[in-house]
Order: structure tokens, then sequence, then C-alpha cells
């Protein structure tokens, strides 16, 4: 199978290019399954839109939709990991809820009223930010260590962790909402403050093309150098254009959503500037929750793909005995994805305590249930051995356009959650039906 | 084999620590010991001093119980002669219905149950009662014909919340934000809101622009979905009713980054400190709090009562009830206290919240609570 895939991929880049669509598909060597991702959410997307009469696609609602789904993107990249490497962690809500409210209290109670030394600190956000990381690399640790060295199955470690976790959160200021937070933490929550503006935003999408254009370039020659089959060019300049406009529309878009009325007053009368006729117009940019999930998604394929750690989880998925028996340290692997997914729902926890500009006892309740739906979604099977990243990144963003689009059109909580299910359920099951017919 | 070793070891500690809780009295609902073992004097002690009340939590951990309730109802009795024994559900329906049957067994006069759930604990309340040994429904409804329902009155709280932001907004668009559907307090301070700005929005002067239950009453669903009801209305928001404080929480969120935080009254419930400090920073229009200390006190007052007397309809201050399931229950419902910027001082007076915590980064002068 895999030897006819390399002659009829080898005749391609030989003969002129034929103009099916299935021929042009295998010389663009795109993931069909990703493929299939990006027309189902543009299904979604225009779906939508017609039936809100337009307010979907929109700038703001597209804005405020990148925001909402990057909690459950940021952990989603890291359960991609665990369930590849046959495991699971249903710990992460709460893994999230404790670190949420260790930041939340080091910086409105401990730091400012425990040690004494005030509140709104320079230091006091990126103190806040590092102890909750640590602690959630602790937490992740603890567990992964019970998992890969004990043995006992992650299913029920992380069942107890669910339950620990939550609980060791309450104790911590006994069931309060600890509010508000530091202002400078506040901008990791994004809102139009705690984004990048015009100008950052259009160096992100030129840093964007920068990466594509390179890595178009770099693989081509490492092609060439091994004897690999090369793409056919027009392939290559496809994709190089494709990525492109993507990442040039997406900070558009994000440019063109412009910082509320009231806000931009507040600013013109801050500093001093005499605003124009019907407003002043200060284009938001990305938001900072929106950088650190993209950021995240990047460090976290990196890792997957391009260094030892990610291919030992790889390959521990695909056959544990085997792993083992080539060598790998599978233990010290598996214990090593329980320790980043803390990590990552500590990230998580500070966006989303940021953002509410609170950490509540319930914050993440169910949120395990999202990451590992958005990384089912994405693609990742939990028989192991398969899954990408930004296939997660997608099921995350599908999850939520399906959530906060039924909210636009009036759909209530219960027919959501029934929609957002047979979602879950009707995607896998058409995914593992195409990969049996076409296996 | 091991499993069974760890079984034992494991029933030895629960049993010790049945032990030690017994030990140190009434005092607190047991955390680590269960369901079976109360932390409560043994029969005899009970049979020695005066009636005995036994309170049955459906879930201890949380914060308001321990910290404001259980004091209360405690020094009732204990004021009354009485004796106080608890013990905790943990959110078990089942666990429940055994905890109430212990603390008959282990001598309760009367009964004080905060329901974990209405219909399940039924079996247990009707035999109680069929047993000659009055039930108090503590702050959730029972519904039993039998019981004496103790709560605050939660249309009114409902009413309360509408009645300072129509003040404010008599016309224009609102926006409600409800609580969980499957609690029946959601509706109830629904049907609140409708008594006092139903007229208006048959006469059109109030356009409801959204309107949204909200999933275990998350703050985060919450400021999610003002989100969108912000964008679906182009921030063409006037007013917007939420139906407690976590949730105003998020609804601020969400108003905060359109630069609407403060511009847009918005209501809650429950005195939460993070709610107290945003009505002093102008952000939230009221918070109506219910001092539990007021409910413990009634419930106490009423156990007490029952010890002399167990007809529930001779306790003073009932009313007749209809529950939604149609029974007509004896019931005391509390009044609460809307919590605007010009009284918080009555929360600070009350040691509700300390000063400090109340006017964390207030600085309008205005706030004669924070001066």
């Amino acid at each position: 199978m895999t030897e006819a895939t390399a002659v009829q991929g080898t005749t391609v880049t030989r003969e002129p290019p034929r103009r099916s669509a299935r021929s042009a598909l295998q010389a663009l060597e795109v993931d069909t399954r990703l493929l299939g991702m990006v027309l189902a959410l543009v299904v979604i997307w225009i779906g939508f839109n017609i039936l809100s009469g337009g307010l979907f696609l929109t700038s703001r609602n597209l804005w405020n939709l990148s925001v909402q789904s990057a909690s459950v993107a940021i952990m989603a990249t890291g359960m991609v990991l665990i369930i590849v490497s046959r495991n699971i962690d249903l710990s992460v809500g709460s893994i999230l809820g404790l670190t949420g409210m260790t930041m939340a209290m080091l910086q409105a109670e401990w730091i400012p009223r425990t040690f004494g030394l005030g509140f709104e600190q320079p230091y006091t956000w990126i103190v806040a930010l590092a102890a909750g990381i640590a602690l959630g690399a602790l937490v992740g640790g603890i567990q992964g260590f019970v998992i890969a060295y004990i043995g006992v199955p992650s299913f029920i470690v992380t069942l107890g962790g669910l339950l620990v976790w939550r609980g060791l959160a309450f104790q911590l200021a006994q069931g309060q909402t600890i509010a508000p937070m530091d202002t400078t933490f506040a901008l990791l929550g994004g809102g139009p403050k705690g984004s990048l503006g015009e100008a950052l935003s259009w160096l992100v999408a030129g840093i964007a093309i920068a990466f594509v254009l390179y890595s178009l370039w770099a693989g081509r020659r490492r092609r060439r150098r091994y004897g690999f089959p090369l793409r056919p060019m027009w392939a290559e300049v496809m994709l190089a254009v494709f990525g492109c406009v993507a990442a040039l529309g997406a900070v558009w878009v994000a440019n063109s959503y412009p910082w509320p009325s009231n806000l931009a007053t507040e600013y013109a009368v801050a500093n001093g500037i005499t605003e124009p006729e019907g407003g002043l117009i200060i284009p938001t940019g990305i938001a900072m929750p929106v950088i650190i999930a993209i950021g995240t998604a990047v460090v976290i394929t990196f890792l997957a793909t391009r260094r030892r750690f990610g291919r030992y989880v790889f390959s521990i998925g695909g056959n544990p005995d085997a792993a083992e028996l080539a060598g790998i340290n599978t233990r010290r692997t598996i214990m090593g994805t329980f320790v980043l997914m803390g990590m990552l729902a500590a990230i998580s926890a500070a966006v989303l305590s940021a953002r509410l500009n609170a950490a509540t006892v319930g914050l993440g309740t169910q949120s395990e249930l999202y990451v590992i739906a958005a990384a089912v979604i994405g693609g990742t099977s939990f028989a192991g051995g398969i899954g990408t990243i930004p296939g997660a990144v997608l099921g995350a963003v599908i999850m939520q356009s399906l959530q906060s689009g039924m909210v636009l059109l009036k759909v209530d909580s219960p027919v959501q959650d029934i929609v957002v299910g047979l979602v879950l359920v009707t995607a896998v099951g058409l995914d593992t039906y195409i990969r049996r017919r076409t296996a | 084999m091991s499993i069974r070793r760890l079984a034992a070891v494991a029933s030895i500690a629960a049993m010790t620590l049945a032990a030690c809780s017994t030990g140190t009295g009434g005092s607190a609902a047991p955390s680590a010991a269960g369901s079976a073992a109360a932390s409560a004097p043994a029969g005899s002690a009970a049979a020695g001093g005066g009636c005995t009340v036994g309170m049955s939590w459906n879930n201890y951990q949380e914060e308001r119980w321990a910290k404001w309730d259980e004091p209360a109802i405690k020094a009732a009795i204990e004021a009354g002669g009485g004796t106080y024994i608890s013990n905790d559900a943990k959110s078990s329906a089942e666990t429940q219905a055994t905890n109430v049957e212990n603390l008959i067994s282990q001598g309760a006069k009367v009964v004080i149950i905060l329901a974990e759930d209405d219909v399940a604990i039924k079996p247990s309340v009707t035999s109680a009662i069929g047993e000659g040994i009055p039930v108090i429904a503590y702050d959730r409804l029972i519904e039993d014909p039998g019981v004496l329902y103790i709560t605050f009155d939660n249309i009114e709280v409902g009413r309360m919340q509408a009645r300072e932001i129509f003040k404010l907004v008599p016309s224009g668009n609102y926006a409600i934000i409800k609580g969980n559907e499957a609690d029946a307090n959601a509706r109830f301070l629904r049907e609140g809101y409708e008594e006092i700005i139903g007229a208006a929005v048959t006469a059109g002067d109030i356009k409801i622009v959204g309107e949204t239950f909200t999933d275990g009453w998350k703050p985060d669903v919450a400021q999610t979905n003002m989100e969108q009801i912000l964008t679906s209305a182009n921030n063409d928001v006037d007013a917007v009713l939420s139906e407690n404080d976590g949730m105003a929480g998020g609804v601020v969120a969400a108003l905060e980054a359109q630069g609407l935080a403060g511009k847009v009254p918005v209501s809650g419930q429950d005195g939460d400190q993070a709610a107290l400090n945003r009505v002093a920073l102008g952000t939230q229009t009221v918070d109506v709090w219910k001092d539990a200390r007021e409910l413990g006190t009634a419930a106490g007052e009423a156990a007490i009562a029952l010890c002399a007397d167990p007809d529930v309809a001779a306790v003073p201050d009932t009313a007749d009830f209809t529950t939604p399931g149609g029974n007509t229950v004896k019931s005391q419902l509390l009044t609460p206290q809307p919590i605007l910027k010009d009284n918080l001082n009555v929360v600070v007076d009350a040691g509700w919240i300390t000063k400090d915590a109340l006017c964390q980064g207030v600085t309008d002068t205005s706030v004669a609570a924070c001066q």
C-alpha cells in the first residue's frame, strides 16, 4: 500500500500534473482529514451567518470566537499527546481550577495582604503566572509518576485527580470567588487592552508568512538532499499562497474589529486626543489569549514532530511494547506528557481567570470533556499513535463555533449540549467509517 | 487479596475516625468519616440532656454552611436547651436517606434537612413524620405536605433585583442571565422579574434582547453568553438582570471589554465578597443579600418549638405555601435585603465583610461605607 502511493507520487512529479481533484490533493500532500475539518468549519460558519442574519461572520464575532476558543485549544494541544500515548487525562479541568485559584490568591491575597507588599506591583503578574505553571507541572508530575512508575491506569489516577485538585482549590479560598486580578495579569485574558493592536498584529502576520515560506523552502531542500520525490512547483506555490492569504486574512479580520466606542473615547480623553468625526477608530488586533494559544500550538507541534520526545510519544502510542524493546524510556516519556499537560492547564487557567477577572471554585468545571472532545474531533485516535495538534486546535474552534453560534441564535443551553454531543459522535463516526473504507 | 487487605485497613481507619469525631462532639460535620458515623454524642448523652435536633447536610463542603448557617442553628438550639447533632451526605441522595435514619436512631426528636434531591428524600421524610418526628426543610423545598419549609423568599429576591434595575431603566433593552435550568430557584427568580417588568415588556417599553439559562450557574459561561448577546444587539443593552453574583461577575467582565461596565446596571444575589466590592466600585447595581445566620436562627428556634409540640401548624409565624408540586406546606419565608451603594454599611456592620475587602480599589468618595 505504502509502496503504491510512493510509486504514484513519483509518477505525478514526473508527468505534467493531471487535473483531477484527487491527484491535485495528492500533489499538495495536504492531510485530507484536516481539509475535511476546514470544510466543515466553513459550512458551519456560513450556515450560522445565514441563520443569524449576517451576525456571525462579522469581525467582532470572529474576534470573540477566537478568544472564547483559546483556553480549550491550549489544553487540547497537550491532550493530543496524552491520548496518542494511549492515556487519558480527566483531571485537566480540576488542575485548571486549582492553579487558577492559586494564581488569584497570590495576586489578591498573599502578595498584597499576607506578605504586605501591596496591590498592583510590577512583578505580581509574572510571579503569579510562574507559580501557577510550576504548580501545574508539579500536579501533572505527581499524576504522571503514579501512572508511569507505579502503573495505575491513567483513567483512575486522573479520575482521582479530578476530585482531589478541585477539593484543594476549594480549600484554598474556602469556596470564595477571588477577584479582582492584577491589572497587568488581566491583560492575558484579552479584551481590547489585552490585544496586540494594529502594527504588532501585522508583524505577527509577517512572521507567520516568513515561517511558511522558510519551512516550504527548507522542506524542499531536505527532500532534494535525501533524494525524496519533490512536490511539483505549482503545488509549492499554491501552498505558499494559501499560507500567506490565511495569515494576512486572519490578521485583517482582527484589525478590522475596532475598539468599542466607549473605550476609544476614554482613551482619547486620557491621551488628550481630539476625537475625529464619527469617533476614534483603534484597530484591536489579535488578542493575547489567541497569541498564547498559537504560540502553544507551535511549540507543541515542534515538540511532537521535530523532537525525540514527540517521536517517542507517537511510537509508544503505536506499539508500547515495541517502543520499550527499542530502548525508549517509556515511563519518563509518559510522565513528561502529564507534566506538560499540567503546565498547559495552568496557562489555560491564567487565560480564563484573567478574562473573567476573577477565580471561582468552579472555574474550568467540565472543561476536561471539551478538551477531550476537541482532540478527538481533531482526529486523535483512542487506539493510540494517531493525532495532530493543528487538528485539535481546529476541533476546539469548531466546538466553540457551534456554541457561540447557537447563543447568537438564542438556542438555550440544553439544546446546545444536545447538538454538541451529537456533533462529537457524528464527527468521530464519520471519520472512522471513511478511514475503514479507504484503508 | 491485596484489595481485601486494603478494604480492611480502610474500614479500620474509618472506624477510628468515626470514634474520633464522636469524641469531639457535635461541633462539626464529619468530613472523613462519611455518612454512617455522625459527629454526635451517643444516644445515652442525648437522653441525659434536653431535646436532640438532628441536622442532615447535603454537602457540607460549601463555604456558607460551616461559616454562617451551622453556628446560628447550633446557637439557637443550645439556647433553647437542646442538643445539636449532624451528618453530611456529600452530595449523595442515597446517603442522605440513610443519614436521616441515623439521626433518628441517635435520638433526634426533630430533623432539619438541607435536601440534596427534593424527591429522592421523600420516603425518609414520610417515614420520619410517620414516627412522629417533625421535619424542617431547610433552604430547599421538600415535596411533602408534612414538612415545615424555612427559606428566603426567592421570588422576592427576583422582585428586589428587578425593582432596583427597573427604577434606573424604566424602558430600554434588557438582557436576562438565568441560572441552571434544572434548578427551581432559577425559575422562582424569573417569576419575580416578570412581576416587576412584565407589564413594561407587554407595553413595549422594555425589549428583552437576550435571555439565556447558564449551565451550572457558571460565571465563565455567563460571560460568553453576555458577549454573544452584546454582539447580536450591537452593544445596545441598557440593563442586565443576572440571577446571582457569580454570573454577574461574568456579565461585568463582558461589559468591561466593551467599555460599558458601570454604565449598564447589573443585578445579583448572595453577598459574595467580590460582588459587594463591585457594588462599591459601581459596576454592579444591586446585590440581594440573604443573611444565612437569620435563616439558621429561624430554623433552630422552630426546631425547639417543635420539640415542645410536634405539630408544625403550631410553630409561630408560619404561612401556607403552595409548592410547584401542588402540595400545601407550612412555611416561614424570610425577607432578604437588597444591598446598594448607599447601604453597604449594613454588610460591614453585620461582620459579613471587612471594610478592607469591600472598598478595595474604590476611589469614589460618594461611597459612604468606604469613608
